[in-house]
């Protein structure tokens, strides 16, 4: 038995208990926090019963049932229940028997009994713990934490991790991010792995022997059941070692390893460009709705997103390169002049994207009321502008960016094929008419990595710079 | 000042001046782009034909010039156009013989007073009819026309007929609420009309026939007062202009253009330039580089068509139960589409037909799987909010299954943003798939498809450029018209601005 006044102790050590009882309420904290604590358990389920046998609880509950019985309270709801029920049998006009009528009387009024009886004795402060009241309980005193802290590391590691409402949020999003890449690789795989093509077939030619198809099938390990090929494949993606490609015995990895950094060099300063472009176009369309210029600068923006790039690309090589003579028609690592085409075809359609996205959201923004105010207090439109509209403007257009980042590194395959750049899009392209389901599996999940990777960072970091963010996780 | 001020507001308001605005910058801006373009400055010489659409155009522009200024005239006079000035825009039709749509158009604004929306389906379907009209005309340069060309080309004379004569009587008979019984005659023909894809005639029919039954007044009301705010908007109207004639243009071509000068090789007409036979030129076969474009449109619009509606429906249906049910159902469903959420579109586009090999059907179902997580999402959204409505709740305390309630109150009501979501993605699937085929994963390379043509003009780009430039304009029209009109429908069915 424990009472209830020990919670009214101020100088009890409740740091863990908090934390416990805030994460036992979602399920899966629940059981994972049961099971780092698994060692600690039989131990104190041992203590718990012990304590339990020689409780009081039951003592005084008999002696209170004793007292409600004797002075003929459960009698008298017996009768009021009995009547009850004959009124109804007579209401629906059933008919029930006698015996029947005065056992279901006695259940309800043993039932009563039951709960005043409960309800008498917490008024008093003696209550009946359930197992992980108790275990909670324990979590309050100094002794068992400092004896169970060793068999139990890992149950108060997560415990000191999740106190922290921050901690907490990122580690879920970590988790959230690495299951999905997870899933994003299992799903290319299983698709590949469905292909009804042969890549064996594709490489060795129509007179290969059936001995050379088995051959190669074993070295791929083709041959394999979808399980093991499935883990081959995942934890080749996770070492970074995804074995040797089909077609050139190349190292996969290493490959893609060179090829990715020129793809993100130039989605990277197709973000830049764009962002330093759409930005400014749409906070002055914005400011001057529905005038000429926001008319010019909206509808640029929508040619831009109507533009296929591969086909921006063929009039840039055309009007730029092979008329005009300004820059090289394809990509040369070692001549800047060739990054300029690239970058602009890829980050047309993200530049007018993030335009129209400005301008929306600053609309919406400069009819807040604050705006009228910060106007009302004389404040002039630049500041308004720049110190109280943008900032609020800018957490939506931050998440379109983070969003169309992704969709950029997808496209670049197009682009590096116009360009004739050897990034990770390109390669990808090459690898898929054989189909070499090595590579083609680790390019499209390191890009879908670095994508969750991008919307991760800029998720955690909206949970630091927005204020509204961090005072929900706060109250949460 | 007071006098300024309402004056300026007026002009603001007055859907001709405004229009009338819209259509001397687009004849300027083209006009300056005809100048521009002839005058060959490699070999320094005047191309003709070029120089005479400059100067129509030019005329064009001065003459809107002068309308514009005597509608801004008339309006700070009397308040209103004048029946004077509306006589002015008689003249104007005839630029549709110079395939000025924007004069047009505004012409056809300006001469009727009352515009319902009935007139301007009718004017609308009439003008599409006649640029189909021209453009199976061009058919007449080659050595040999289909066997049903000249039944098609009297039909498409005797339905643009119909068109302008319908035009007339709607602005004599027909009101914002209601039209004479015996309309319903020509709102049947008019149905029967859609065949030939002119879905303005469709439209129009539609309407007709709900005024002349007198049917439910309120959905008459709203039908009217949807559209008024699309047609009110002038870039979605064209947007959706340049769709049906695009749709109608696909539909019609198998009876006016021949599909072997498309798919056939000509050995003795390579790389032609462009002649009046071969309005656009040949490509490397000899195939005639129109009739190519022309047919890729239907590619294009099936492509975009099925790869909108199959994950619109299929991620509306996962939103829908996800929003509806919550908790566990909705974690499943979305935590399983935010993986597919994270490959780009394009590239799960790529691994699904590496997998299975690029053919029509792969495509689509391609570009279908990976946009469903975003109509999940919108869809979703939606639900979730419609679910807390009191309807949900008195349909529920009647007893309806849940099934009903999702699909018979919920879903109808959500339906309004999945359109606009669609109609702004029909454009994604059609740049997706002209890129794909260009990167040799989409359609089949012997298909004549816009993707198509542009990988051919690419190897030719520095000696015959003409290859890749017309199929990427093509494209380029085709989703930016998908694009305003989604711009419009958005504007017309967003509940806030109700």
């Amino acid at each position: 038995m424990v009472t209830s006044k020990i919670y009214l102790k101020p100088e009890k050590f409740i740091f863990f208990s908090t934390v416990y009882q805030k994460l036992v309420h979602q399920k899966p904290y629940h059981l994972l926090l049961f099971l780092f604590s698994i060692l600690v358990h039989p131990f104190t389920y041992f203590i718990y019963r012990k304590r339990n046998h020689s409780n009081t609880y039951d003592q005084a509950f008999a002696l209170r049932s004793q007292y409600y019985i004797e002075h003929g309270l459960v009698a008298q709801w017996q009768k009021e229940f009995g009547q009850q029920e004959i009124a109804k049998a007579t209401f629906f006009k059933e008919a029930v028997l006698e015996s029947q009528i005065q056992s279901t009387a006695k259940q309800l009024a043993q039932r009563k009994l039951q709960q005043q009886v409960d309800q008498d004795l917490q008024k008093e402060g003696i209550q009946q713990l359930s197992y992980d009241q108790f275990f909670n309980q324990q979590l309050t005193n100094k002794r068992f934490v400092a004896l169970t802290f060793l068999p139990a590391v890992l149950f108060y590691v997560v415990l000191i991790l999740f106190a922290n409402p921050f901690l907490q949020f990122i580690i879920e999003r970590i988790l959230q991010s690495f299951i999905v890449i997870v899933g994003v690789a299992t799903l290319v795989f299983t698709i590949l792995y469905l292909s009804p093509f042969d890549p064996a077939r594709n490489l060795l030619g129509v007179e290969a022997t059936p001995e050379q198809i088995v051959n190669f099938n074993r070295i791929h390990g083709l041959d394999q059941p979808y399980l093991s090929q499935l883990w081959n494949a995942l934890s080749g993606l996770f070492t970074f070692d995804l074995g040797t490609s089909f077609a050139g015995k190349e190292d996969i990895t290493h490959s893609i390893a060179t090829k990715f950094p020129v793809t993100l060099e130039i989605a990277v300063l197709s973000l830049l460009m764009a962002i330093a472009i759409a930005i400014p176009v749409g906070i002055i369309s914005a400011v001057r709705p529905n005038s000429y210029l926001d008319y010019t600068f909206m509808f640029i923006a929508l040619i831009g997103l109507s533009i296929p790039s591969f086909w921006q690309g063929l009039i840039f090589i055309l009007t730029f390169a092979l008329k005009l003579q300004w820059f090289p028609a394809t990509y040369n690592p070692h001549n800047w002049l060739s990054l300029i085409m690239p970058i602009v075809v890829l980050g047309t359609s993200i530049t007018a994207s993030i335009a129209r996205m400005t301008r929306s959201s600053m609309l919406e923004v400069i009819h807040e009321d604050y705006i009228i105010t910060a106007k009302a207090k004389g404040l002039n439109e630049f500041k308004v502008i720049s110190k109280h509209a943008i900032r609020n403007a800018m957490i939506p257009i931050i998440t379109v960016i983070g969003l169309l980042f992704g969709g950029m590194l997808g496209g670049a395959s197009v682009t590096e094929k116009v360009f004739n750049i050897s990034g990770i899009g390109s390669y990808i392209v090459d690898k898929q008419f054989i189909p070499d389901i090595p590579a083609i599996l680790g390019g499209v999940v390191y890009i879908a990595i670095t994508i969750s990777i991008v919307n991760l960072f800029i998720d955690i970091m909206y949970a630091f710079f927005d204020p509204r963010i961090r005072s929900k996780m706060k109250k949460s | 000042m007071k006098n300024i001020l309402h004056v300026k507001l007026l002009l603001k308001i007055t859907q001709e001046y405004v229009n009338s605005h819209f259509t001397f910058v687009f004849s300027l801006l083209f006009s300056l782009l005809f100048l521009a373009y002839s005058y060959n400055f490699s070999s320094n010489s005047w191309r003709p034909v070029v120089l005479l659409f400059f100067i129509i155009y030019a005329i064009t522009t001065a003459y809107v010039a002068f309308v514009n200024l005597r509608i801004k005239k008339d309006l700070a006079k009397y308040g209103d156009i004048q029946k004077s000035t509306r006589m002015f825009g008689y003249p104007l039709l005839i630029t549709i013989l110079s395939g000025n749509i924007f004069s047009t158009s505004f012409a056809f604004m300006l001469v009727s007073k009352r515009k319902t929306a009935e007139y301007t389906f009718a004017a609308y379907a009439f003008i599409t009819q006649l640029f189909i009209l021209g453009i199976a005309a061009l058919n007449l340069f080659k050595p040999y026309v289909t066997d049903t060309f000249l039944l098609a080309m009297g039909v498409f004379l005797v339905l643009s007929l119909l068109y302008i004569v319908m035009a007339i009587l709607c602005t004599k008979y027909v009101t914002a609420t209601e039209a004479p019984k015996w309309m319903l005659i020509p709102g049947i023909v008019l149905l029967l009309a859609t065949f030939t894809g002119n879905l303005f005639a469709t439209l129009l029919g539609y309407s007709l026939i709900q005024k002349a039954r007198k049917a439910n007044p309120s959905s008459i009301e709203k039908w009217q007062k949807i559209w008024e705010k699309i047609l009110r908007n002038t870039m979605a109207v064209f947007g959706l202009f340049f769709i049906i004639f695009m749709f109608s243009l696909s539909v019609t071509s198998s009876w006016t253009f021949d599909y072997d000068f498309a798919t056939e090789n000509n050995y003795g007409a390579l790389l032609q330039t462009p002649t009046l036979e071969y309005p656009l030129g040949t490509d490397n076969y000899g195939r005639d580089l129109f009739s190519r474009i022309v047919f890729g449109a239907q590619i294009s619009l099936i492509v975009g068509f099925f790869s909108t509606i199959i994950p619109a429906v299929i991620g509306g249906a996962l939103g829908a139960f996800s929003g509806y049910y919550g908790k566990s159902t909705d974690n499943i469903i979305m935590r399983s589409l935010d993986i597919l959420y994270a490959i780009p579109g394009i590239l799960l586009a790529i691994a699904i037909i590496a997998a299975f090999g690029a053919n029509t059907v792969n495509l689509i179902i391609a570009l279908s799987v990976g946009a469903i997580p975003t109509y999940a999402r919108t869809m979703r959204a939606n639900v979730m909010q419609l679910a807390n409505y009191e309807f949900v709740e008195s349909a529920r305390a009647l007893g309806a299954s849940d099934a009903a309630i999702i699909f018979k109150h919920i879903v109808p009501n959500s339906l309004a943003p999945m359109i606009v979501k669609a109609t702004l993605t029909i454009g994604g699937a059609v740049i997706s798939t002209s890129s794909l085929s260009f990167l040799g994963l989409g359609i089949e390379p012997h298909i004549p498809e816009w993707g198509n043509i542009l990988k051919v003009g690419s190897t030719y780009l520095e000696t015959h450029s003409y290859v890749a430039i017309f199929p990427g304009l093509c494209i380029m029209l085709l989703v930016l018209s998908f694009n305003f009109l989604g711009d419009g429908l958005r504007d017309a069915l967003d509940p806030k601005t109700n």
